[in-house]
């Protein structure tokens, strides 16, 4: 599907439907993308997103079909099957807006367009959307709050006993640093979004050029490896310099989380979820209870 | 009395974040490691609601939320962790492993609320035949429904909790013993998945 997108978003690159010196705006577009931020409202199993994009897209279809028949048929258009990634569907959402302004006069094969068109866009977006946001960046939010933990020497999370009475500063602001970043990137997106798909209207590689996916997929993928690498390396560090028991030595603490992270590549490697790899090390630590005695397990925490 | 008050508003805030996670905005507000910390402050335990909060979400990374799936809750098991060490007064490591097992429990609520849904494409399709447009208050339905189910299930799941703790069973020494030394390897578990998470994509063709 990715794959498809991209050739998609090549070709469009080639023969760009957007003027770039006076890129068209959506007219009223405040209504559509307050109420995109709902575009999961009401999710079912039936039809998926299909009762919050009705209820995105109402205000601009007020605006062109006004009331009566005109716009009931159009809402019931729009209460098929429906189903992308949310920060993705203002690109679905400006498109349609900008293909419903159309339809006047265009018979069941414009409809019957519009409904394909809606449909590639929003199985597309949602490729690109899930591995740009669910893939990359939002374990780039955890990965951010790790780096701000360790850098303010709160490793309390990572090292039982360690906690150095960080400051509500710190706490907070690992968190809320990461949440500011995804913010304003998902932000922008549903923004211009909107107004890149109401420019490009009516086609079904719109909106594919809008950034250079592929790139910022890749480039996401190294910046995410290179935070893990340091997070995991700064980890072990930390564990050899302050785990306990400090008079095992380092060998000792080192196998345990070795072990631990054995056990979620077997998980995964056998195809089972990260709770198997819980249930095995909740079982392999009550073993370890039984036969070597709590105290002794005590020393390690 | 005055815990059993913060632990009924902290349902209820739960609840109103627990939107965040599909149905309304989506910017990260029920991010476990949020929740667990703005809760934990709440309820006089910051540091632990950071630190559960953060676990959860490591270990959740294994989790993606592609087209219908519904993954253990990370919010759900981080308030609920949260709660079991503030109200329920367990230790750490076992509030963790109790938040574990709510969130895990709160994806059948979830279904259930989600097939519920499917019903009502009809009675909307329906009304706007008729002339009328119910989708607002439909969607309002919806928003309060899932707030309304995500913070009594914390509150219930937390309130038997205190119960079964204050019950007082008798719990063998190892017992505890042996949910700390697997709490504590729980971070390990975590960055592991956040390392191949990313290693992987490093190689894999897109």
């Amino acid at each position: 599907m990715l794959r498809f997108a991209f050739s998609m978003a090549e070709t469009t690159a080639k023969n760009s439907c957007i003027p770039d010196a006076h890129p068209v705006r959506m007219p009223s577009a405040l209504p559509v993308f307050l109420r995109s931020f709902f575009i999961q409202a009401g999710w079912n199993y039936e039809r998926f997103q299909n009762l919050g994009f009705a209820f995105a897209i109402t205000p601009a279809l007020r605006r062109i079909h006004g009331s009566g028949e005109k716009l009931s048929a159009a809402l019931l258009r729009h209460l098929a099957a429906f189903n992308t990634q949310p920060y993705m569907a203002g690109f679905v959402l400006g498109n349609v807006v900008r293909m419903e302004e159309n339809l006047a006069g265009g018979g069941a094969d414009a409809e019957r367009k519009m409904l394909e068109v809606k449909a590639a866009l929003s199985s597309g977006f949602a490729a690109i959307g899930d591995r740009v946001f669910w893939g990359r960046l939002k374990p780039m939010t955890t990965q951010l709050c790790l780096m701000i933990w360790l850098s303010s020497g709160f490793y309390g999370w990572l090292l039982p006993g360690a906690d150095s009475g960080p400051t509500a500063a710190v706490l907070f602001g690992g968190p809320l640093a990461g949440m500011a970043v995804y913010g304003a990137f998902a932000l922008y997106l549903r923004w211009t979004g909107l107004h890149r798909g109401y420019a490009c209207g009516g086609a079904s590689s719109c909106g594919f050029d809008a950034l250079n996916w592929a790139g910022l997929i890749r480039t996401l993928s190294l910046a995410g490896f290179a935070f893990s690498f340091l997070i995991v390396a700064g980890a072990f560090l930390l564990l050899w310099l302050r785990g306990r028991p400090a008079e095992a030595g380092p060998l000792p603490r080192i196998a345990l989380a070795l072990g631990a992270m054995a056990l979620q590549r077997a998980a995964r490697r056998l195809g089972r979820s990260i709770f198997s790899a819980m249930a095995a090390a909740l079982a392999a630590s009550l073993a370890a209870a039984l036969l070597l005695g709590p105290e002794r397990l005590r020393l390690y925490l | 009395m005055t815990m059993l008050i913060k632990a009924l508003l902290s349902s209820a805030f739960a609840g109103l974040l627990e939107l965040d996670t599909v149905q309304a905005g989506q910017f990260l507000l029920a991010r476990p490691v949020f929740a667990g910390l703005i809760l934990g402050w709440f309820n006089g335990c910051p540091v632990e609601g950071a630190r559960m909060g953060i676990l959860v979400e490591l270990i959740y990374l294994d989790f993606i939320p592609v087209g219908g799936v519904v993954p253990p809750n990370g919010l759900i098991t981080a308030v609920c962790g949260v709660l079991a060490f503030a109200w329920a007064g367990l230790p750490e490591s076992v509030s963790f492993f109790s938040g574990v097992l709510a969130g895990f429990l709160y994806r059948g609520v979830e279904r259930r609320l989600r097939s519920a849904r499917s019903a009502w494409t009809a009675a909307v399709e329906s009304g706007v035949r008729k002339g009328d447009l119910p989708l607002e208050g439909r969607l309002a339905f919806s928003l309060l429904t899932e707030s309304a189910f995500s913070g009594a299930f914390m509150f219930a799941f937390s309130a038997l909790l205190v119960l079964a703790a204050s019950a007082r069973p008798a719990c063998p020494a190892a017992l505890p013993a042996a949910a700390g030394l697997a709490y504590s390897l729980m971070p390990w578990l975590g960055l592991s998945g956040l390392y191949f998470r990313f290693r992987t994509q490093i190689y894999k063709k897109e």
